[in-house]
């Protein structure tokens, strides 16, 4: 056996694996798809042939203003607190890799133990808090505790982007003649974009799919789709067809994100820049 | 168009002291050449002075003036750093040209254009200028440093080992290059680098630092004639020099040392003797440098001490020779062509007009034979 048909063998092997890996990962995909198509009547009884229905989107998106009123709840809860975790995180973690204070390591330890402690564990207390100041049930209030989940992540991430820039790159700038906010959105922010993308989209996704956090700490005034989709069980029945709509177009924004994003996600610009 | 004043600036990361009440005046249109050994404190003096590292204690002034709370961009000051510290992410032009891009030194488009490709050219990186760092070696990114910081005219140029991972052939054309530079440009420089060779030929002064401290300020002459302390005697040559300790002897009012075993004293010059009695010292070391023996693979004269040979270095126009004398290794500078063998018997004597003499006792410089006429030369 040459070398060359050994590549080949290798190659059709790894291809093999690859193909059977996202078979794996996409069949639940394609599954939901499936559900979202099939009427009540046909949803246990027909596996692939069956006659397709465009009725559990109709229901879904135009009977009743919840689901609609849902997402865009959810746009605003997610995204809020996604932009308030870059506001608040950018400078965290810049101040975490450029500044030396008393307790630092702690604090960033910290920070990241936010995402270690279970949701349910803590939710009895917040909710009894956000009960007595009045966050309960508030957009503020929900993009708050979102914190938990997308601003540990934010900071870690993009503290070590700017680690990896030396503090060297910034004094020449200064040198140069640019104040520290022009060095920032200059030399900075252009280093850290990889990072920052994929940190807040991971963050957008966290956020966009929590599910506890939403259904104790929100009432019927905010409703977000994870927790929409729970109507959709019935006393009766489970209308499993208007609840796959409702996972599928909840994912749609994440799906759109990610592919818009993806050229951002580019890796490698920052060596270079000083002695290696 | 500067001078520049450090008042006992001190500099401390965390517990360690990185700058120790440095005193230091720097002429305006001079170029001062700091040198030391790793970690002295070199580059955070630069820092300092560039003012994007703060002194605890102390006062920077820049042309007489405090510049403590002025912020580094509004200091005029153009720094070259040891690591580059390039824009990763523009391209060779764009990090020369970043300086006159800046709002504080704006120029228009036209100029940076011409003022790059000028300095460009001068650095031989003009066929690199759409590259980004990362995809041009470590001579060239030095060089794209160099040239962002030269493309400025600023009070103050501040060079961190600007050209030491250059090929050694560049190096020696940049070093001409920047010396002749200066000239042209007459602004202050200061310049950090831990090869003598540069120091010594660039510097219209020296500043040698360690430990956070200045030791000697000099022309190139004084510290490498007349240093300090023996630790700038050793910093200063290649081979290191030679120190050994001697033992004074008084004979009917003449003063000889005992060297490295031998039975018979090395008269030590007048003008030294009178000076160490008169200084009260006992113990005494002598500093030698590679080129202050004679050697001789005969006893020439009884003064001449047996020795074997211990390494033999050839470096090109010159070899270095270790020899043993009584389990004292003495580097001495042969030619290029000696014909040696290993462990060959050889026969040294020492230049007692060419010695430098120190305190045993604290390191410090004493004196040396003709101090005063051979810093007068130049």
């Amino acid at each position: 056996m040459n070398h060359k048909s050994k590549e080949m063998l290798k190659s059709i092997g790894f291809t093999g694996l690859l193909t059977i890996y996202a078979i794996f990962a996409i069949f639940p995909l394609f599954w939901l798809i499936l559900l979202t198509f099939k009427s009540d009547a046909q949803m246990f009884n027909t596996t692939f042939v069956f006659t397709p229905t465009l009725e559990n989107y109709r229901i879904v998106i135009l009977q009743g203003t919840d689901y609609v009123k849902a997402f865009i709840n959810n746009i605003i809860v997610s995204g809020g607190a996604v932009l308030l975790s870059l506001l608040v995180g950018v400078p965290g973690a810049y101040a975490l890799a450029r500044y030396n204070f008393s307790k630092k390591e702690d604090l960033a330890f910290t920070i990241l133990s936010f995402r270690f402690a279970p949701e349910i564990l803590v939710i009895l207390p917040l909710f009894m808090i956000y009960q007595k100041i009045g966050l309960y049930d508030t957009y503020f209030g929900l993009i708050w505790v979102y914190q938990l989940i997308t601003l540990p992540l934010l900071i870690w991430v993009l503290r070590g982007y700017f680690e990896d820039i030396s503090v060297e790159v910034e004094q020449a700038a200064n040198l140069d003649g640019y104040s520290w906010y022009q060095v920032f959105f200059k030399i900075l922010l252009p280093l850290i974009k990889p990072g920052l993308v994929a940190s807040a989209l991971l963050a957008f996704i966290f956020a966009w799919n929590n599910f506890t956090f939403p259904l104790l700490l929100s009432g019927f005034q905010i409703e977000t789709v994870t927790v929409a989709a729970l109507r959709y069980i019935g006393s009766d029945t489970v209308h499993y067809g208007q609840m796959a709509v409702a996972a599928a177009v909840a994912a749609l924004p994440e799906v759109v994100l990610a592919l818009i994003i993806q050229k951002h996600l580019v890796r490698g610009l920052s060596f270079g820049a000083v002695k290696g | 168009m500067a001078k520049i004043d450090l008042v006992n600036v001190t500099k401390r990361f965390n517990k360690t002291v990185a700058l120790d009440g440095i005193d230091l005046t720097i002429h305006d249109k001079e170029f001062f050449v700091l040198f030391g050994p790793a970690g002295a404190g070199k580059t955070t003096l630069l820092k300092v002075i560039a003012g994007v590292e703060f002194p605890e204690v102390g006062e920077v002034r820049i042309s007489d003036e405090n510049v403590n709370l002025v912020e580094p961009a509004k200091r005029n000051i153009s720094m070259v750093f040891e690591n580059y510290a390039l824009y990763p992410h523009m391209n060779i032009f764009d990090n020369i040209a970043s300086p006159m891009r800046s709002p504080l030194y704006k120029k228009d488009e036209a100029t940076i254009k011409r003022e790059v490709h000028k300095v460009a050219s001068m650095m031989k990186i003009d066929h690199l200028l759409e590259r980004l760092p990362s995809q041009v070696s470590n001579g060239q990114r030095q060089r794209t440093a160099l040239g962002r910081a030269l493309v400025r005219d600023p009070n103050v140029f501040l060079m961190d080992e600007p050209i030491a991972h250059l090929d050694a052939k560049l190096r020696h054309v940049m070093r001409a290059e920047l010396k002749e530079m200066q000239h042209e440009f007459s602004t202050t420089t200061i310049y950090v680098t831990h090869d003598y060779l540069e120091a010594l030929s660039l510097g219209d002064r020296v500043g040698i630092i360690n430990e956070g401290k200045i030791v000697q300020i000099g022309t190139g002459e004084e510290v490498y004639l007349t240093p300090a302390n023996e630790f700038v005697a050793r910093l200063m040559g290649d081979p290191e020099i030679n120190i050994f300790e001697i033992d004074l002897v008084d004979e009917d009012g003449v003063l000889g040392g005992v060297m490295l075993g031998q039975k018979k004293p090395h008269l030590i010059p007048e003008d030294v003797a009178k000076v160490i009695n008169d200084g009260g010292y006992t113990k005494i070391r002598i500093g030698l440098r590679g080129n202050d023996f004679n050697y001789s693979f005969t006893k020439v004269s009884p003064e001449y001490m047996d020795a074997t040979v211990y390494s033999v270095e050839p470096i090109g126009n010159k070899t270095i020779l270790v020899v043993d004398v009584n389990g004292e290794k003495l580097r001495v500078i042969a030619p290029n062509d000696i014909k040696v063998e290993l462990d060959q018997p050889i026969y040294v004597n020492v230049k007692m007009d060419k010695a430098m003499f120190f305190n045993a006792e604290d390191g410090n410089f004493i004196i040396r034979h003709n101090q005063k006429q051979l810093l007068e030369v130049d």
